[in-house]
């Protein structure tokens, strides 16, 4: 429980986060948050004798208030796109703009929140130091209480004055998630947001995930793990081998045509001796019925077919090797 | 302003939280100390001998205070990824030059001022008089120091740590040469040495130890204009760093 600055009053941590006292200025929430254009990056080696194009014209956009996964294999090329989109990178060719401006610009860039991959931080300090500093960088207001409640919220209380030395990996993402949600984001990217954290912290940084949305926040949220992906996001990209190979809303990635199928086995045998299935689509069902009770097969089951994102993954990335 | 300046300050505490620092300012004063212990062969000329090593063990101790302060905290912040949640979101690269620039002078000035107290209690102890051009002559260290800082920094964003240091000392050393010198290196080239010794900076200008020691009067005017050129490098060495650095990718 913590107490609501604005009303006094004994509140949930989260429940009622006082978004009010934290939100950044100029909120313009008419743009396309992020828009990715033909975006080419060659990384040049060996004095420019050799090059690798790590990503290959791709194009996409984060729509407000949408999640958007972005998926690929390792060495896909979502770390560099994602490095693209925040000025970290610059590109060979193409664009990322946020909200129409150049990724460079302060102003755009103190309206999105950043959760790096494998987090790392100066261990001097203590997260409410850290708190207190980007605060002052991003020009809010630097107050101790709206700390705490932001790391009550992302599971760091009673951490709050501890120097970030003895922080596992796990609090370091806290602590990442904590300074993303400070500037109360319109926009945030993260980078394999849960990669390494028990099963527990990963519900705890989806439910956030999740409350942030319903906010009105947009979310870019690269990560490898499927099942996340395919419980949150409205939509994925897929990467492969640097290119996009697919983008759709999750409904329509995971919806097949109507594929049947049928279980069956030989009439004078046991289903444990001889069960055989095969796949047909919804216009053969029928024939394929009459075919084999003609042959004297005995049909045990017929289900309906269902494609996981992994399934969509697969075949978009071939096995997902580079 | 803000965003450089608590950037400067969290540098400033992290620099100050690290050994490094302490390390080389005890190396520093017990360098100054162990100049007050070696005897004189005259008694006249002792107070000289004092300000002479003393002034360039300062000068010298600004070197290695620059080289360690500032040659690993860019590559140190890019290896640990430390820069990167701050220049993906709230910092400009500007700003991270600046606020680290910033807080590394800040306790370089303060070690350097610690290290003139320092030799001006060993005049003492010898029953020394503390000469009127000492303290200005610090700020001009100081201000020598800042230049290789930026010096130091600019290396930075190019090289490896192990690099950066002999680099450094290669351009304090090749800065401190008069052209004459800096030509009979290469006299089959002089056209050319002394075009680079043109463009290098001439850190002969913050050498006032000699006249110091000796008892020679310094023109105030010779302080400010000695401490202009060495800003005005700084800020050049600065602005050339900043154009690397933001001509680099951070991966």
């Amino acid at each position: 429980m913590s107490e609501d600055p604005a009303t006094g009053e004994e509140v949930a941590g989260d429940a009622v986060f006082p978004y009010f006292l934290y939100k950044s200025k100029g909120t313009d929430m008419t743009e396309t948050p992020l828009s990715v254009s033909e975006l080419t990056k060659v990384f040049r080696k060996s004095f420019g004798i050799s090059s690798f194009k790590a990503i290959d014209s791709i194009s996409f956009e984060v729509r407000k208030g949408e999640i958007l996964g972005f998926l690929g294999p390792n060495g896909a090329g979502k770390t560099t796109t994602i490095k693209c989109i925040l000025g970290l990178l610059s590109p060979t060719s193409g664009k990322a703009r946020l909200w129409g401006s150049r990724p460079a610009s302060l102003s755009v860039r103190r309206r999105l929140g950043y959760v790096p991959e494998n987090p790392d931080y100066e261990d001097a300090f203590s997260p409410v130091e850290f708190l207190s500093m980007f605060a002052h960088m991003r020009k809010l207001p630097d107050d101790r209480k709206m700390h705490e409640l932001l790391l009550d919220r992302v599971g760091l209380k009673g951490w709050e004055s501890v120097r970030i030395r003895s922080f596992s990996k796990g609090m370091r993402q806290r602590l990442s998630l904590a300074l993303a949600l400070q500037p109360v984001p319109d926009l945030m990217i993260m980078d394999e947001p849960t990669g390494g954290l028990d099963p527990n912290a990963r519900k705890e940084f989806r439910d956030i995930i999740l409350e942030e949305r319903d906010r009105g926040a947009s979310i870019f949220l690269s990560s490898h793990l499927l099942s996340e992906v395919e419980t949150i996001c409205d939509r994925a990209v897929i990467l492969a081998k640097g290119k996009k190979v697919t983008e759709g809303s999750l409904d329509d990635l995971l919806r097949v045509e109507e594929h049947y199928r049928i279980e069956y086995i030989d009439g004078w045998k046991t289903p444990e001796e001889t069960r055989n299935a095969i796949s047909v689509d919804a216009g053969n069902l029928q024939n394929t019925i009459d075919a084999l009770r003609n042959e004297g097969r005995r049909i045990i089951g017929i289900d309906q077919e269902h494609r996981t994102l992994e399934d969509v993954f697969l075949s978009a990335t071939g096995g997902g090797r580079r | 302003m803000r965003s450089v300046m608590t950037f400067a300050l969290m540098t400033l505490r992290s620099l100050l939280r690290r050994r490094t620092i302490y390390g080389i300012s005890m190396v520093l004063l017990l360098a100054l100390f162990g100049i007050g212990q070696v005897p004189s062969f005259n008694v006249d000329s002792e107070g000289t001998f004092l300000l002479d090593f003393g002034l360039f063990g300062l000068e010298i101790g600004a070197l290695l205070l620059a080289i360690g302060l500032a040659a690993n905290i860019y590559p140190r912040d890019r290896e640990q990824r430390t820069a990167m949640p701050l220049l993906a979101v709230p910092l400009s690269r500007g700003q991270y030059l600046m606020g680290r620039f910033i807080g590394a002078a800040l306790v370089q000035a303060a070690a350097m001022l610690v290290g003139c107290i320092g030799l001006m209690l060993i005049l003492v102890m010898h029953g020394h008089p503390i000469p009127s051009d000492l303290f200005p002559a610090a700020l001009l260290l100081i201000v020598e120091g800042w230049f290789l800082l930026a010096v130091v920094f600019f290396f930075s964003f190019w090289t490896s740590p192990p690099l950066n240091a002999p680099l450094t000392i290669m351009l304090f050393v090749v800065s401190q040469m008069t052209v004459l010198q800096f030509v009979e290196l290469f006299p089959q080239a002089s056209g050319l040495m002394r075009f680079i010794r043109l463009i290098l900076p001439h850190m002969d200008v913050f050498h006032i130890k000699d006249p110091i020691a000796h008892g020679m009067e310094i023109p105030s005017l010779y302080f400010l204009l000695a401490a202009l050129y060495g800003l005005a490098y700084m800020g050049f060495m600065l602005a050339v760093a900043l154009a690397v650095f933001r001509s680099r990718d951070l991966k």
